[in-house]
């Protein structure tokens, strides 16, 4: 007899779902939570490849064990970790970096899918500011006059999650500093509305205020 | 009622008015006349579906598989009647000097300097079902620019004469407002009117910013300092009902299709383009009041408005519409339906297109001319990291701007403005949160497709989407534009949609007025958010290259700025209203000047949209026009058409 306490989903779900929480910053409880989670195992199969999602994985897996994080994915590992975290938070398979997708000699097209309705509305970026998605669970009459809550911290965030000291970033030495987020970290102006979210180009450096007489 | 029958049936009869479009103003005038017993024909060109439930559903789930969910994504595609999307225009990369920087590749075919950046949508409701609902009045100075500054074009009426048709378009439409902080901006009048409901909640940015209120903010093109203040914007959606309303009680309209649901709004912060529980006004909630004199008839494209005989005195005797069964194919067959008023409802630059495939009521030269818009200025910053988040994506699209830079002698100098306070973050100007998302992963590479070295992830992604997103304000700002004869709709014959009928072809820019209030804007706005001690990180330069769509640049007094601006979908103009046939098209009835029972309704009558979203206005025109075709109808019909009591209900 199983045991009664574990999910109903196949060791592979339940394995993705584990790893994901370094990736993504949200506990196993709130990914099943979603109820996404076998489609996206899915997703990132077909999309990846199953040879390449399973030598991907692998290394992955590693890479937590060893306390490496991100940083220690080559360069085309880090992109699928970046696709496979993008999809749990938008519910959105993204564009690639055309590189990762010529080397994993990938069929489908390179390009952007909302992989299903429901995938849309379980994205979880918009719990990352205390936000709903827009156009479903709607908080109710009146609700946007209240102040939202301030900010987690990242070291309860670690805590909750029991991540430890993994570094989450790579290419960055440090954290980035709150009040001074650099541009290459921040969307900029889509030149046209058909780019999709993934394919929008990074700001520019702190714009130039000194056009402007002050 | 609510149901729609085909082209079949809908042809058995002789109307008293044909109405071309199912949208805003059609619905509302066709209730009007229907309600005085007049027979109406409705045809909609577009597909129905969203009147049921679960039709409604359907665009739902369309909009949320959408990728980019711009206005039209709920909303299927139509070969058989085509409509124009803001994802069809496209940057040019690295432009020559002089050269257009853009290309136009959907319905419209565009060869102006500057790209018309509205789209707008044939589907039973039209427009209407992806707008935002913001139905702020025109101020008495938009109605004559021309006399009190030296721009524009005037109008026949003024807003004295609009204000008891604005309060019953208010009423008809469902609006919450705060009257009186509309009757400090001068915009209503009567002392004891009020909204039929309370105002929609000022969102908590709203009071964020409310913190400037008293601040002069100086506008360098106007040479004046502006103190702002934080106003409430009247919107058609449902809030609680003022008990204070006259004639009371009002009760809010519920969902098409599931009553009792929808009575208020319940912030799901998708106005555009789709409200999911119809708090959001929409005419199919007209239609479903339809009484049985009103019959609706969808996927009827017309074609052409037939003129009777020549001894006729220009009258009209019906029109040419072909039916098709399926959207996907532009197979159809031809109907003519005669009625003894023509009502064009159809859209400013269809019914422009229709007069002028008609050759119709166009002495003086001006179908299609003075075609408008609000040319809108995106401005985006971080609000101050020590405050705290402000909580973006809540609520509706925006519920309160700062109105002062819209009135007064500034107009002279530049084109006035209205700016939003938005309420969806950097949404519209940079694809947030989702483009958020993927910034800060690093996800798609950089400028030479490699893979970007630098990404966060897990908690230190959490944390910094919570503050980037968190603190995202956006301004939009609203420009006036002003009519220009130059911009305009033509019809050329190599340029056919599947099904033969020709598409609009535009030639759009903004004049120098225009673009120094946009100009105007921007820095207005760079000072707003110093104020607020936030970081503006709007840049509308060019990026490797590739322009964005909108830019231009602009120069005052010696200094260049790059711009950039965004349609409205406030299409207007193209059916000009004036005092004289020789340079307008319609009377101030909205009545053709040429042709005594063809009317042209809708934003395409406006000689000016002033800075206000033109919806509102466009209503009290078109109920104002009911009123007028009634007695029109009823001198027409006396004494020798009089019908039985039996039949219909004696015109009130």
């Amino acid at each position: 007899m199983s045991d009664p306490t574990s999910p109903a989903v196949t060791a592979d779900v339940q394995d993705f779902v584990e790893l994901c929480v370094p990736l993504t910053g949200f506990s196993e409880f709130d990914l099943y939570a979603t109820g996404m989670a076998e489609r996206y195992l899915e997703t990132v199969r077909q999309q990846v490849g199953p040879d390449r999602f399973a030598e991907f994985w692998a290394a992955w897996t590693a890479a937590v064990a060893d306390g490496g994080g991100p940083q220690s994915l080559s360069p085309v590992h880090l992109e699928v970790a970046r696709a496979v975290t993008y999809l749990w938070h938008t519910g959105a398979w993204p564009r690639l970096a055309p590189a990762a997708h010529a080397a994993l000699r990938r069929q489908p097209a390179n390009e952007e899918f909302v992989v299903a309705p429901e995938a849309y509305v379980e994205g979880l970026v918009w719990r990352t500011f205390h936000g709903h998605p827009g156009g479903a669970k709607p908080p109710g009459f009146g609700t946007w006059s209240v102040q939202p809550p301030p900010q987690s911290d990242i070291l309860s965030l670690r805590q909750d999650l029991g991540l430890g000291e993994l570094p989450f970033r790579a290419g960055l030495t440090a954290e980035v500093a709150l009040d001074a987020v650099p541009g290459h970290l921040l969307p900029g102006l889509r030149a046209a509305r058909y780019v999709p979210p993934s394919a929008v180009p990074t700001a520019a450096e702190r714009p130039d205020t000194s056009r402007e007489r002050a | 009622m609510t149901g729609t029958v085909g082209a079949d049936e809908a042809v058995r009869r002789r109307y008293d008015v044909v109405v071309v479009g199912g949208g805003w103003a059609g619905s509302l005038l066709a209730k009007d006349l229907g309600e005085r017993g007049w027979q109406v024909l409705v045809l909609e060109a577009g597909n129905g579906g969203a009147e049921t439930w679960p039709g409604y559903l359907d665009s739902l789930s369309t909009f949320y598989s959408a990728v980019a969910k711009v206005p039209n994504s709920g909303y299927r595609r139509s070969v058989a009647a085509p409509f124009p999307d803001v994802l069809d225009l496209a940057p040019v990369r690295d432009p020559e000097p002089g050269e257009r920087e853009y290309t136009a590749n959907g319905y419209f075919v565009q060869n102006g300097r500057l790209p018309y950046g509205t789209d707008y949508l044939r589907e039973l409701g039209g427009a209407a079902m992806h707008w935002l609902g913001a139905v702020p009045r025109m101020h008495p100075e938009d109605f004559a620019t021309n006399e009190r500054f030296g721009y524009g074009r005037d109008w026949p009426i003024t807003a004295a004469d609009l204000q008891p048709w604005y309060a019953r378009a208010e009423f008809e439409i469902g609006v919450a407002g705060d009257a009186q902080g509309q009757r400090e901006l001068g915009v209503v009048t009567d002392p004891d009117y009020v909204f039929p409901m309370h105002q929609i909640p000022a969102s908590w940015i709203d009071r964020y910013c409310t913190g400037l209120d008293g601040t002069p903010i100086l506008d360098e093109v106007a040479d004046e300092q502006y103190p702002l203040k934080v106003h409430s914007l009247p919107q058609a959606r449902n809030s609680t009902p003022n008990p204070d309303y006259r004639p009371g009680p009002y009760r809010p309209s519920s969902a098409v299709g599931l009553p009792n649901y929808g009575e208020r709004c319940v912030g799901n912060a998708s106005c555009v383009p789709i409200c999911p529980v119809q708090a959001k006004s929409h005419p199919l909630r007209q239609q479903a009041r339809f009484p049985r004199t009103v019959t609706t008839a969808t996927r009827c494209v017309v074609t052409r408005v037939r003129l009777a005989g020549p001894t006729m005195g220009g009258r009209v005797s019906g029109v040419e519409f072909r039916a098709y069964t399926d959207p996907a194919s532009p197979v159809g067959r031809s109907y003519v339906v005669e009625a003894g008023v023509v009502v064009l409802a159809a859209h400013a630059i269809e019914n422009a297109r229709l007069l002028l495939f008609s050759g119709l009521a166009n002495g003086s030269d001006q179908v299609g001319r003075n075609l408008m818009d609000h040319p809108t200025v995106l401005n985006w910053a971080l609000a101050d990291e020590r405050r705290g988040p402000v909580g973006p994506f809540r609520g509706p699209g925006h519920t309160s701007g700062w109105e002062v830079f819209r009135f007064g002698e500034g107009r002279r100098r530049r084109a006035p403005f209205r700016i939003e306070i938005g309420n969806w973050g950097w949404g519209w100007a940079t694809g947030a949160p989702m483009s958020n998302v993927a910034t800060a992963l690093g996800v798609g590479g950089d400028r030479q497709g490699e893979i970007r070295p630098d990404g966060v992830f897990g908690p230190e992604l959490r944390r910094l989407l919570g503050s980037t997103i968190g603190r995202q304000l956006q301004l939009q700002i609203a420009v006036e534009q002003s009519a220009n004869p130059g911009n305009r709709v033509t019809l050329d014959r190599r340029h056919r949609d599947a099904t033969g009928n020709l598409r609009p072809v535009l030639t759009y820019d903004l004049d120098p007025h225009t673009r120094s209030g946009v100009y105007a804007a921007r820095l207005v706005a760079a000072r707003i958010f110093q104020r607020l001690d936030a970081t503006d990180w709007t840049n509308h330069a060019p990026r490797d290259g590739v322009p964005p769509l909108g830019h231009f640049t602009h120069t005052v007094d010696g200094t260049t700025l790059d711009l950039a601006y965004s349609g409205a979908g406030h299409g207007a103009g193209t059916h000009v209203m004036g005092s004289s046939p020789r340079d307008s098209v319609v009377d101030a009835f909205q009545r053709t000047w040429e042709h005594p029972n063809l009317y042209a309704v809708g934003c395409g009558s406006m000689p000016s949209i002033g800075t206000s979203n033109p919806t509102l206005t466009m209503l009290a025109l078109a109920l104002r026009s009911a009123e007028q075709i009634h007695q029109d109808l009823v001198l027409d019909r006396r004494p020798a058409d009089v019908r039985p009591a039996d039949e219909a209900e004696v015109p009130a």
